[in-house]
């Protein structure tokens, strides 16, 4: 094995749980059932990695090999770095009969045709997901495996997800997605956050929406426990309606794990005492910016507790509904930006 | 106590009143033992007197009951035009209640929301029977008809379906949606007693839209794997629209697999493997 | 304006009503269930966020005997929403049937002046403000005794004293630090 893929190795070794390792390592396959029983797992990492690297070396892996390792311990853990969303757009009449060899194919086709130095490795995940890892070279040097970049697409679904992208290659990954897709176009889908799976779920609506139907929902059961004759909530009535609108706006039961929602206004500063920015042309730009450990809970609490008022500013709510946390907000003028999301009030 | 102390006057002073506290909450608790005591007592003599109510009364129905066993239906004929009122209240009560049931099951399930301002439409699925997964939309209804939000999978092509669909007839296009949400869920549903009924075959492929779906099947003569690739082109149909199959040795016999061909075409995957093992084509 | 009033209804035998007004509702409902396990009279507990109380509960509503707002002094909305829902209570009320409670007095982060505010804004209403620790059981305890002792008197189950007798004892007084103009 030569320099790049001991370094990988090392690396990757590093990032698994100690707990995790072993299964992690039967579960790539190429070390035997007689090399793992030969390794002792409780010792520490830099002398297990020595250990494995002989192994590696024994068994004449390569780099590619070691991908494999990271691409396993990168789909068990996905939640270690930023991910983004994209949206592909207008698909083609044979969109929707692209299979996993096709799109395999033609990816890999369209990427290399792109960029000389490149490796690609796809592997199908059990829920249907195809990861793509993506380590990149350029003209002249071997593509570097300590960089990749890693996408994760449902066929058919419309939304890509993207970690560990940088901007220069940005084109060249979204031509391949589009044209291997069958797609006419990929734009930002203006979503991004640390849980893959949370922003899946936000985009593909797999979470619990409330809707006000016929029927008694689990929302309006659940509020009728028993309590105490003696206490009585004066404004239980309304509490009652705050949170059923909070649930509308932003989900019932565990929603999606966001970490925060921006908001960049572009918009006229009106304060009736403050004639000086008021009477100014260009827009007053300022950036607001919600944190969270989980943003969408914390919304609904501040909706039902009252705290925010109710029914539910849609700058907030379109943050479920669009699924989206990046909010450009600009003055409503006739004919200006089709960014307008909203007029500012 | 001397740990009291040491934190001063006050301190000692919350000492005595949790103190007090306590001691009040144990002569309390005694207290309410011994009520709830005598009370399970009392009850327990009313149930045993109930109980011998109760046998007497019964006793007493079936003797009465005995007595004027035929004498009920003379009393009818006697109020026969009351009896037809009845007749007819219970009828109506019968259809009102149909209306409902046609209301929930056959007809869409309408709520308005926000002070009449906007629709809040269910659409439930089913297939075969069972009860599936619920979808809302929530709509608009002024300046214009417009869904406002939704728990619609992204990958039911809704936008497309609205385009197609004239603004002005809501129900053409909620029937589409919903036959395309009924296609859907059936085909989910398939695939999941596919992989439940089915643990010989094996299924290699699919995705979130379920409309394609590759199974891995083998043959009874050497366990030959072959590949069947089933097509769902049209997204609102819970059949499938193209059937391959896909074998690496030989061509297998002709005949026998345009019949599977055609069963796999006309009926749902999960029954027609069914039908195919008992034919003899597959294990 | 609906007033709140506190001699419109009669009163039940060896019962009393005490009314907790908290905007962030954090320690109302644990204080709520202290007090009603008090054995020597029955304590009617009613919860509200802000005042005006709505009409329709205006029928089986009890006389209120004493009404409690709690201040978390770490918010600046809680001591708004308190001072707002002051003006829907009839000024009978004023006459020892009002107290105060504040938590998180120990916060770190609680700028003094709020607290200043709130002892000014009890002082003129010659009501009692007490302290309480809103985040273990002990202090909730503790907190509800305090109340108890006072809604019992309020309520009238307490011989030989009143309301107006005993807050005469318990109202909250201005330190001369904060009122006092200074000189230079």
């Amino acid at each position: 094995m030569n320099d790049p893929g001991k370094c990988l190795l090392k690396r990757v070794i590093r990032r698994i749980p100690a707990n995790m390792l072993k299964t992690t390592l039967s579960h790539w396959g190429r070390v035997s059932d007689a090399q793992l029983q030969s390794v002792d797992f409780t010792t520490s990492k830099w002398a297990l990695t020595e250990k494995l690297l002989n192994i590696c070396e024994e068994n004449e892996l390569t780099v590619k090999h070691v991908t494999e390792l990271e691409m396993i311990h990168v789909i068990d853990y996905p939640n270690l770095g930023m991910w983004y969303a994209f949206q592909l757009f207008d698909p083609d009449d044979a969109a929707p009969s692209v299979d996993m060899t096709q799109f395999k194919e033609q990816f890999k086709f369209h990427l290399s045709k792109l960029m000389r130095n490149v490796s690609v490795k796809i592997k199908k995940h059990t829920d249907e997901a195809i990861w793509i890892r993506v380590a990149w070279g350029d003209g002249f040097s071997r593509p570097n495996h300590m960089k990749p970049t890693y996408v994760v697409h449902h066929l058919q679904s419309s939304y890509v997800f993207v970690t560990r992208l940088t901007s220069k290659l940005k084109p060249l990954l979204s031509q391949a997605l589009v044209l291997s897709t069958r797609y006419q176009g990929i734009k930002d889908a203006n979503l991004s956050g640390r849980n893959l799976a949370a922003l899946r779920n936000l985009l593909m609506r797999q979470y619990q929406q409330v809707f006000s139907t016929k029927f008694s929902t689990p929302l309006a059961e659940k509020s009728e426990n028993i309590s105490n004759p003696q206490i009585e909530r004066e404004q239980a009535e309304s509490a009652t309606k705050r949170h059923q609108m909070a649930c509308e706006a932003f989900g019932d039961g565990v929603l999606p794990q966001l970490q925060s929602a921006v908001y960049k206004l572009e918009t006229k500063f009106r304060d009736h005492n403050n004639k000086t920015m008021t009477d100014r042309e260009e827009p007053f730009k300022c950036i607001v910016k919600f944190t969270s450990t989980n943003l969408l809970e914390s919304l609904r609490h501040c909706a039902s507790s009252g705290i925010a008022s109710t029914p539910v500013t849609p700058l907030l709510s379109s943050v479920p509904v669009k699924g989206r946390n990046y909010f450009v907000i600009t003055d409503n003028v006739p004919g200006s930006s089709s960014q307008t999301n909203r007029p500012q009030k | 106590m001397e740990r009291a102390s040491t934190k001063g006057v006050l301190g000692h002073l919350s000492l005595l009143e949790t103190q007090m506290r306590s001691c009040r909450g144990k002569h309390q608790q005694l207290n309410r033992t011994e009520q709830l005591k005598a009370k399970v007592e009392a009850l327990c003599v009313q149930k045993e007197q109930l109980k011998v109510e109760l046998h007497t009364l019964q006793r007493l129905q079936k003797v009465r009951s005995t007595l004027d066993g035929n004498g009920a239906d003379d009393e009818m004929d006697d109020d026969s035009e009351n009896a037809d009122i009845l007749q007819l209240m219970a009828k109506c009560a019968r259809l009102k209640d149909l209306l409902h049931a046609h209301h929930l099951i056959g007809g869409y399930d309408v709520v308005k929301t926000r002070q009449d301002k906007g629709l809040c439409i269910t659409l439930t699925t089913a297939y075969e029977g069972i009860y599936l997964d619920t979808y809302h939309l929530e709509m608009d209804l002024s300046p214009k008809l417009r869904i406002s939000r939704h728990d619609i999978p992204p990958f039911i092509p809704l936008n497309s379906l609205v385009e197609t669909t004239t603004q002005t007839a809501l129900r053409p296009f909620l029937d589409f949606l919903s036959q395309h949400l009924n296609a859907f869920t059936g085909r989910k549903q398939q695939l999941k007693l596919v992989k439940e009924q089915h643990k010989s075959v094996e299924v290699m492929e699919s995705n979130v839209l379920c409309s394609v779906l590759v199974l891995l099947v083998r043959v009874p003569e050497r366990k030959l794997p072959v590949l069947c690739i089933l097509d769902y082109t049209d997204h609102s149909r819970s059949l499938p629209t193209g059937v391959k199959f896909e074998c690496d040795d030989e061509p297998p016999n002709f005949e026998q697999w345009k019949k599977s061909c055609r069963i796999l075409l006309e009926r749902p995957v999960h029954k027609a493997l069914i039908t195919m093992k008992s034919l003899g084509c597959i294990v | 304006m609906s007033l709140l009033k506190p001699f419109s209804k009669l009163p039940n035998i060896n019962t009393a009503s005490i009314l907790l007004v908290e905007s962030e509702e954090h320690l109302q409902q644990s204080l709520a269930d202290v007090l009603v396990e008090e054995s020597s009279i029955t304590v009617n507990v009613r919860l509200a966020k802000s005042l005006p109380l709505p009409k329709e509960n205006d029928k089986d509503r009890p006389r209120i005997d004493l009404v409690v707002f709690i201040i978390n002094l770490s918010s600046e909305q809680s001591f708004i929403s308190a001072e707002a829902s002051l003006k829907y209570l009839d000024p009978g009320y004023f006459l020892g049937k009002v107290c105060f409670m504040v938590t998180s007095a120990r916060s770190a982060a609680v700028p003094t002046e709020r607290m200043d505010a709130v002892r000014k804004l009890a002082a003129s209403l010659h009501s009692p403000l007490l302290f309480a620790e809103h985040q273990t059981s002990e202090g909730v305890a503790a907190a509800a005794e305090r109340l108890l002792g006072i809604l019992k008197v309020s309520a009238g189950v307490v011989p030989m004293t009143t309301a107006l007798y005993l807050s005469n004892l318990t109202r909250c007084t201005l330190p001369t630090d904060i009122e006092q103009p200074s000189f230079d």
